[in-house]
């Protein structure tokens, strides 16, 4: 069996990808990867159109359902491989390997972890990555944010609601990043948040479990922030392992470079979401949407010009 | 189908997306499980954190096993799930 396109990853991209690609009735396959992508962990979401408020994990399981009724077929698994086979694709996820006239990474991206030493040993001890997961075991708590864009402010509106102090480490001297919207919401929690502009974290210390943090400069006549968690949104690094080693060319910072059309430079083969920069750091999930749309529309075109060449080599590998 | 019949409990919060896509994977193969939100339960959040030295969530207990974190594979294993 040979399927049209293949979709590496099921958040808004490779799920949006899924349904064009669907209408436009190609064989299609979704590996999921970690389902739902940013969006399915962003909580609440205001600046999606036609949904005000509604919860990014619901949003995907919408998309995914969408996808479904549009003819896709939904695996889950990682892709972990991809050979380029004269025309044909070949994708493993894990020790399966399926075959496709085309590809589409939308494999999204990696939250960035801090680069600390004993970082990993704390993870889930103290040090979080995702706010709408771990924010609620610390009700009543003091933690502090790392971070200075819109998704570490969000981040901070909601732990708001849990913790009773918060502290907000920002390396920059000043919020230019995130939406106006959420720095007004920011403002009204008042004492609560107190911002350490031009401060890092620069040790992480405890027993078994993170117990404070040594800063880059003094704060209230010391270095030493006591703390019980510290969440980290720093930002993300994109998923280009399969990729890279399939000839796909990245840009000058890591991302997978496209043209306007999601075209990466190996013919038939396109990237969606944030695994591409196409709109600078202004990544959400109505661009990660309108990329898969566009990156299926691209894999059809060239699926309708040079499809029978994988059928052509197909069969005669198959004889 | 589940094949085992060992009982199942979820540590979970309430907006945790993995808790959520861990409910309905056992939901969709009709294993009954046990909600526990350790966000307004601080005795369970203990013993989750006594029992795994972490405070991730989901934790899935199954009979005397511990799963951290939404492992399909694994939560599939321990219940027979084909």
């Amino acid at each position: 069996m040979i399927y049209d396109t293949i979709i590496a990853g099921s958040g808004a991209a490779g799920l949006s990808a899924a349904i064009y690609a669907g209408r436009y009735l190609m064989k299609t396959l979704v590996v999921r990867g970690n389902f739902g992508g940013e969006t399915a962990t962003a909580g609440q979401i205001w600046n999606y159109p036609g949904a005000p408020g509604v919860d990014g994990y619901d949003l995907m399981k919408n998309f995914e359902k969408q996808a479904k009724d549009s003819g896709a077929e939904i695996i889950n698994g990682k892709v972990t491989g991809a050979k380029n086979n004269s025309g044909c694709f070949d994708v493993e996820v894990g020790p399966k390997t399926y075959h496709a006239k085309t590809l589409i990474f939308a494999q999204g991206a990696e939250r960035r972890h801090l680069g600390l030493a004993r970082e990993e040993e704390l993870t889930a001890k103290g040090v979080h990555y995702c706010v709408t997961c771990d924010g609620p075991l610390y009700t009543g708590k003091t933690v502090a944010m790392v971070g200075g864009g819109d998704a570490s402010v969000k981040g901070i509106l909601d732990l708001a609601k849990y913790v009773d102090k918060l502290y907000f480490i920002v390396r920059a001297d000043k919020l230019t990043r995130p939406e106006p919207v959420n720095l007004e919401e920011l403002d009204k929690l008042g004492d609560k948040v107190i911002t350490l502009y031009s401060t890092e974290v620069k040790e992480l210390v405890g027993e078994g479990k993170l117990e404070k943090v040594i800063l880059s400069r003094e704060f209230d006549g010391s270095r030493e922030l006591v703390i019980d968690g510290l969440f980290v949104e720093i930002g993300a690094k994109p998923d280009v392992f399969v990729p890279t080693s399939l000839g796909v060319a990245l840009d000058k910072i890591g991302y997978i470079n496209v043209d306007n059309l999601m075209q990466t430079n190996v013919p038939g083969v396109y990237a969606a979401g944030d695994t591409v920069n196409h709109f600078g750091p202004f990544k959400q999930t109505i661009t990660a949407a309108a990329l898969g749309a566009v990156a299926a529309t691209s894999a059809y075109n060239y699926y309708k010009k040079h499809g029978n060449l994988c059928q052509t080599h197909w069969k005669v590998t198959s004889q | 189908m589940t094949m085992e019949n060992k009982k199942v409990k979820i540590y979970s919060t309430p907006t945790c997306v993995w808790c959520r896509a861990t409910k309905d994977f056992l939901t969709e193969h009709n294993v009954p499980f046990e909600d526990i939100n350790v966000a307004s339960d601080a005795v369970a959040r203990e013993y989750m954190f006594k029992r795994t030295g972490q405070m991730g969530v989901p934790v899935i207990e199954i009979g005397n096993d511990i799963i951290i974190g939404f492992n399909e594979e694994r939560i599939s294993e321990l219940l027979g799930i084909s």
